[in-house]
């Protein structure tokens, strides 16, 4: 859905981005292979993934990075702009598990007449804790109307 | 008795290479991006509704601001599908791979009917032992995504993992015997 435009004087640190939970179900690794376009078994074939010596399959780089980008651009608006994003494949989010995505306001700044918030985000579940820490760095619109 | 593998020889041989600049076959397009959103649930219009996203100021469906999304665009689109063109050239002495970490800074944003290419670098190569296997070797990897107006799109910094199979790693040691 689209969402109202968030200005960044709107903004204070330690706002919660709602964000959302979604389950690893055999469905969602095989919408994971579609919209990823990744055709590495480790993610789909749970004999590959153990003869690795993994526990069992888990979801891929894509699927995760897709999520926690969407935990963003849900937050920002469509005039919000994504200049950073780094996160870690700590742990796995496997078949089964209930990912859970969400953020947190860490910081806020002004860059050069751009208003800069700095955010946590991360993807959890209850077998595992947080899976996937990660921090963005967003620029919003201004309520003057200067850059984001 | 099994080759000895000597990360020192890759580092110097592999660290710093880079590709040619290479052109994704196809144009940035709206079902890839639906597919895309689909597998997390992002029912984002602007990355989904062209009519919505016109009357934006952006006038064009956007991509969602996905790395993975752009370096798809820029060079895994084509049919069959190459999962990383990268590793085949640095020799690992497993074949197995885990990402461990990814960084994309975005300068600009992705539009439907844009056309992207990208262009390949090895920042680094080390051994590093992980509960999987003692001689893990990592490889940091840099894609920088541009676009038909030679702007640099965003830069994609991948920290990826190699490790041999259980049964390699006895294989090996057996060998050593």
């Amino acid at each position: 859905m689209a969402s109202a435009q968030l200005h960044w004087e709107e903004v204070r640190v330690g706002d919660e981005l709602e964000g959302f939970t979604l389950e690893i179900t055999p469905r969602r690794l095989f919408l994971q292979v579609s919209g990823s376009q990744d055709w590495y078994p480790l993610h789909f074939d749970p004999a590959f993934a153990r003869k690795a010596g993994h526990s069992d399959l888990f979801v891929n780089t894509g699927f995760l990075q897709a999520a926690l980008v969407r935990v963003i651009t849900d937050w920002m608006g469509d005039d919000g702009f994504l200049r950073k994003l780094r996160f870690e494949m700590r742990r796995q989010q496997r078949q089964g598990d209930t990912m859970v995505c969400r953020g947190k306001v860490a910081a806020k700044h002004e860059r050069d007449g751009d208003g800069i918030v700095e955010i946590e985000v991360w993807a959890e579940n209850e077998r595992e804790g947080v899976t996937t820490p990660g921090m963005a760095t967003v620029a919003l619109p201004r309520r003057s109307g200067g850059p984001g | 008795m099994a080759e000895q593998y000597d990360i020192a020889a890759v580092r110097e041989k592999y660290i710093g290479f880079e590709t040619a600049t290479a052109r994704g076959r196809y144009l940035v397009e709206y079902d890839a991006i639906r597919r895309h959103c689909h597998m997390v649930d992002d029912n984002n219009p602007l990355f989904l509704d062209p009519d919505y996203a016109r009357k934006t100021a952006h006038e064009s469906v956007i991509c969602p601001p996905s790395g993975w999304l752009a370096l798809y665009f820029a060079s895994l689109g084509p049919w069959p599908a190459v999962f990383e063109p990268l590793f085949p050239i640095v020799p690992t002495p497993g074949k197995r791979i885990v990402n461990m970490s990814q960084e994309v800074e975005w300068s600009t944003r992705i539009k439907a009917g844009d056309h992207l290419s990208v262009r390949r670098r090895i920042a680094d190569v080390y051994q590093k032992a992980v509960s999987l296997d003692a001689e893990a070797v990592w490889i940091v990897a840099e894609a920088t995504i541009s676009n038909q107006r030679d702007e640099t799109v965003c830069v994609i910094r991948n920290t990826m993992l190699t490790h041999r199979t259980p049964d390699e790693q006895e294989q090996a040691t057996g060998n050593k015997r």
